[in-house]
């Protein structure tokens, strides 16, 4: 580079530095202050003020920042223009671009164990941003916009479906005190470690999508409270051991223990051509009023499981523990 | 041990409450909300009904009062939160937190989980809730003694959150459950069949769960590491029944054994150029149980001695996970992600021999891998697809299985494909489509021991959904869903096909009130056949669920601020039956539905298998006497209408009359019985905000 082109950078580098600083010193960054926001949205200011975002105690936080700046942008502009919805301010609004709103979230959020695995995360793939589901000024608990499972089924209209069904996990008890089991008690709905494709939505009972489930298969997640289930057992059924959803459903069922199908039907899917009694057709006349003589106890009541009760493995004699019967 | 846990948590509050005024004396905020509500209810219904309108709740016949009460001290650099619900009932729930924002967050908790599933259940048996069982069978069941199946959870605990070296994290926590109570278990007389007799087996469980994880997290890396060790302790690994044909020596049931779990993990990741990261989950694991093993087992009045290679069993089972994946959005309209992952299982269980059986532990390997794409195109379109690869071989342990006994192996082929359209404001637009292709190899004739759990299949997935925003207060959502799945297998599981549609509203009217509503419909056809042993034939057996249900709810803005009504109703109907077509051949003396049943195809078909209604209708006025006083009050209905071909005019003693001997005879308890109930509801309630 000759030696006159290089000064020329130079100078053009350090009056640029120099306007630059000029122009914050003066003013002309666009921010305005908290307090100037507080003007015209007291309540939301009051909330932010009140909340973890407003404490300066928390380093790096807004508070510490540029306050309301530091997430809707400098608000000269919008406060010159005499303000309204999304007038030169990042209002969070639908016509903003969910990668824009979450990276607003992002800059500080990165880094942290929640969201270290976001940039797999079906939700994000979805086309949600963190206001999706969060509300930093009208948020409830862990700020999001309504509650659990409610904010869930805004979206997953079908397990609202099924949580609604005879047989379910307590995810809707709350008629009297407190919600029992959380979408999140199971689900990790921002940092999940996603071995799917974004866009799979289906597959099977035992090697589908994996629903962002904390764990690393079905049954370990379902060992968290069902320990008994665990074993190891000397006797085992095979499906108990791959995956729990092959018999049962996770959020409700119209069947009884969440079963996927009734008792026998459910045992027939399989044990259809093997053994004596299993592969018989258990019809309406062998309920408790039919008229059948022979094979009943196999149907009424809770038909195989009247007998063969360690159906989850069994620790039994012989061909007792073999067929779950002791 | 209600309310001296009650008594607990407050004085822990209390002492929190002086620590935090004394030792930080800058200025903070209380804030808090103390309610009580009563609540009268009125419920009619039988055994099961009672027990099923209060499945995971408190709130039996009569008047119940609630206490709730919700703490919170707040400054600029610590916090101290209480939570308190149900106090002194099955459901109650204590939380006590605390920290320094940003840096810590320690906490304690206590929670109660009732499941009841039916009550004042019946047996000949002594001893209910105990291991040990003992009683003659007879028929005269008013005389026989009741109890509750129903489970109840204690579940207390705590942990801390530590941040205060950032970019290191450090969690911690801990959690006990002590479960007990009694679930509804059977046995045969015989191995296999004779009569049935249901006993009501003891839960007396206690789980302890001890998680460990620490990491780093500051761009471009994170990393975390963890562990996981959970202790299972049945307090009865048995239980003794008198046998129904020979009162000694005594008959016994295995529980669950007592088992522990540990688990070690790693996930990392690190950002790389072109807006990509890369992120490893590796995982170890192995659960473990022992277990005393019996000698000998009573059949059909004789007791047979069992020999066994060793007279313990130890139970061990350890898995390996790990995956990688690769995610890129190196360009704003192109996104991408490719993965690997991997499962084994390894079962190191004992092989015991015992007489001339022995187990077999069954263990499988998965292997997966795996790529989507995604591009933004123009016109506000998403486009996305995805295949995935898994490769499951599964294989038995132990004395070389017969061929027919060796599991298959599968291979799946997942394709799919989204389309998302978002060009106007007021709406989005996603419909998908997923293809999954399971491919098996079966070894053996055919088509012994092929089941839809293995079997190869098909199946398509269609999605579609729109999301409307017509205005900025109206919001629109409908949703369909059909998958079909058909199995190459010849017997079992031959087709599964499903409809399901969805839609929700919500309206917000001003300041004046809110509307919002569902409606659902699912609709599932499940066709299988089996083969019938003696005579030889085949059973057909197409089953049909048709499943609909509805809410509708509103919040009326009477007096902005001041007084509110809510109204809300749920309802939801299910419909199943069976239509079976079974061979001529099949109507013969041995199989139930020999010449004197009178059955024939048109007259064996299931038409009610868990048919139920369900509504719910709630009223509720909320009036807000000043901003930190509030009454409400309210009134609401529940129904439940349940019939059933498996537990419809219930027989505890079958047959009715004379000895119970017969093979197809059995001795219940009532488990699930009479599940149907009516419940009128009346509440209110006062709560001060301060």
């Amino acid at each position: 580079m000759k030696r006159g082109t290089f000064f020329l950078s130079l100078m053009a580098a350090t009056f640029s530095l120099i306007f630059m600083t000029w122009n914050i010193v003066r003013g002309d960054s666009g921010y305005v202050g908290s307090e100037a926001c507080k003007d015209c949205h007291e309540a939301y200011y009051n909330k932010f003020m009140k909340s973890v975002h407003g404490k300066k105690a928390v380093s790096g936080n807004p508070a510490n920042r540029e306050g309301c700046e530091s997430c809707h942008g400098p608000g000269a502009q919008h406060i010159e223009k005499g303000g309204g919805r999304g007038v030169a301010i990042i209002a969070f609004s639908k016509r903003v671009s969910p990668i824009e709103k979450s990276a607003k979230c992002m800059a500080c959020h990165e880094e942290s164990k929640a969201l270290a695995f976001w940039n797999m995360n079906r939700h994000k793939f979805a086309g949600n941003s963190c206001d999706s589901c969060h509300s930093i000024h009208r948020g409830v608990e862990k700020l999001l916009v309504v509650s659990e499972p409610d904010l869930c089924f805004n979206c997953h209209r079908n397990i609202r479906a099924q949580t609604n069904k005879q047989s379910h996990h307590p995810i809707k008890e709350a008629f009297v005190g407190r919600q029992v089991l959380k979408c999140s008690n199971c689900h990790d709905t921002m940092g999940d470690f996603a071995t799917e494709p974004i866009v799979s939505f289906s597959g099977s009972r035992r090697s589908g999508t994996d629903k962002m489930i904390k764990a690393d298969s079905v049954n370990e997640l379902c060992f968290k409270c069902h320990a008994e289930k665990r074993g190891p057992f000397m006797w085992q059924h095979p499906p108990v051991e791959e995956s729990c959803l092959i018999c049962h459903e996770a959020h409700g069922s119209n069947h009884g223990k969440l079963l996927t199908n009734r008792v026998p039907l459910l045992c027939q899917n399989c044990h259809s051509v093997q053994g004596s009694h299993p592969r018989r057709p258990y019809t309406n006349l062998h309920s408790f009023p039919g008229p059948a003589t022979a094979n009943r106890n196999k149907f009424f009541g809770r038909s195989c499981l009247n007998c063969h009760t360690n159906i989850h493995g069994s620790n039994g004699p012989a061909e007792r523990g073999e067929a779950f019967l002791r | 041990m209600k309310s001296r846990m009650t008594i607990f948590v407050v004085s822990l509050f209390m002492i929190g409450l002086t620590a935090f005024s004394n030792a930080f004396s800058e200025e903070y905020q209380l804030e808090g909300e103390v309610g009580v509500e009563g609540v009268y209810a009125g419920v009619t219904g039988e055994e099961g009904g009672r027990a099923k309108f209060t499945e995971y709740r408190d709130l039996r016949q009569g008047v119940s009062v609630f206490g709730n009460v919700g703490l919170g001290l707040d400054s600029e650099r610590f916090f101290l939160k209480l939570r308190a619900s149900d106090m002194g009932y099955d459901t109650q729930s204590y939380r006590l937190e605390g920290g320094m924002w940003g840096k810590f967050k320690a906490y304690l908790f206590y929670d109660e989980i009732p499941h009841n599933l039916t009550f004042d259940s019946r047996t000949f048996f002594w001893g209910a809730g105990h291991h040990t069982l003992t009683g003659t069978p007879n028929t005269n069941f008013s005389t026989w003694n009741t109890f509750d199946y129903s489970i109840e959870r204690h579940q207390y605990g705590g942990g801390l959150r530590a941040n205060m070296i950032k970019p290191f994290f450090f969690d911690i926590s801990f959690q006990r459950e002590d479960r007990d109570g009694i679930k509804p278990a059977g046995i045969a007389q015989g191995s296999p069949g004779n009569i049935v007799v249901e006993l009501p087996e003891p839960v007396d469980y206690t789980t302890n769960n001890l998680n460990v994880e620490g990491g780093y997290a500051k761009n471009p890396f994170f990393l975390s590491a963890g562990f996981i060790y959970s202790d299972f302790d049945d307090h009865n690994d048995k239980l003794s029944f008198t046998h129904p044909q020979v009162p000694f020596p005594m008959d016994i049931l295995t529980l669950p054994p007592d088992n522990k779990y540990y688990k070690g993990y790693f996930k990392g990741a690190v950002k790389l150029p072109l807006n990509s990261k890369f992120n490893v989950n590796a995982g170890y694991s192995s659960a473990r149980s022992d277990a005393n093993l019996l000698s000998s087992f009573v059949t059909n009045g004789t007791i047979t001695p069992v020999t066994l290679s060793k007279p313990n069993f130890d139970g061990r089972i350890d898995t390996q996970n790990y995956s990688f994946v690769l995610t890129s959005n190196p360009l704003r309209f192109l996104g991408g992600k490719i993965f690997y992952s991997y499962y084994k299982r390894d079962n190191k269980n004992d092989v015991i021999f015992q007489n001339a059986e022995f187990n077999r532990p069954f263990d499988y390997r998965k292997n997966a891998a795996g790529m989507d794409l995604g591009f933004r195109l123009p016109a506000n379109l998403y486009l996305g697809a995805g295949y995935k690869f898994i490769k499951t071989d599964r294989r038995l342990k132990g004395a070389e299985p017969t061929e027919e006994l060796i599991p298959p192996d599968n291979e799946d082929n997942i394709f799919s494909i989204d389309l998302r359209w978002t060009g106007l404001d007021s709406m989005a637009i996603r419909a998908g489509y997923e293809r999954l292709d399971r491919g098996v190899d079966f070894v053996g004739p055919v088509p012994f021991n092929r089941r839809s759990a293995y079997s190869s299949f098909d199946r398509d997935t269609y999605r579609a959904s729109v999301d409307l925003y017509p205005m900025e207060n109206l919001n629109l959502g409908f949703g369909y869903l059909f998958k079909r799945t058909d199995y190459a297998e010849i017997f079992g599981l031959k087709n599964d096909k499903r409809h399901e549609f969805e839609s929700s509203a919500d309206y917000l009217i001003g300041k004046i009130a809110k509307l919002y509503g569902f409606f659902n419909l699912e609709w599932i056809r499940f066709i299988q056949s089996v083969q019938n042993p003696s005579p030889l034939g085949v059973s057909r057996e197409e089953q049909k669920e048709r499943t609909y249900g509805y809410g509708i709810g509103s919040e009326i803005y009477a007096i902005p601020q001041k007084l509110t009504f809510m109204f809300q109703f749920d309802y939801l109907k299910s419909n199943g039956n069976v239509d079976f077509t079974l061979d001529p051949g099949l109507f013969v003396a041995g199989t139930g539905l020999g010449p004197g049943s009178g059955a024939n195809n048109d007259n064996i078909d299931i038409t009610n298998l868990d048919d139920y209604t369900k509504y719910a209708l709630k009223f509720k006025a909320a009036y807000h006497f000043t901003k930190s006083i509030i009454v409400s009050a309210g009134y609401a209905y529940e129904r439940f209408k349940y019939n059933d071909v498996q537990l419809d005019n219930y027989l505890f003693v079958n047959p009715p009359v004379g000895p119970v001997t017969g093979g197809n005879a059995g001795y219940l308890t009532g488990a699930y019985k009479g599940q149907s109930y009516k419940a009128h509801l009346v509440f209110g309630g006062v709560s001060y905000r301060f």
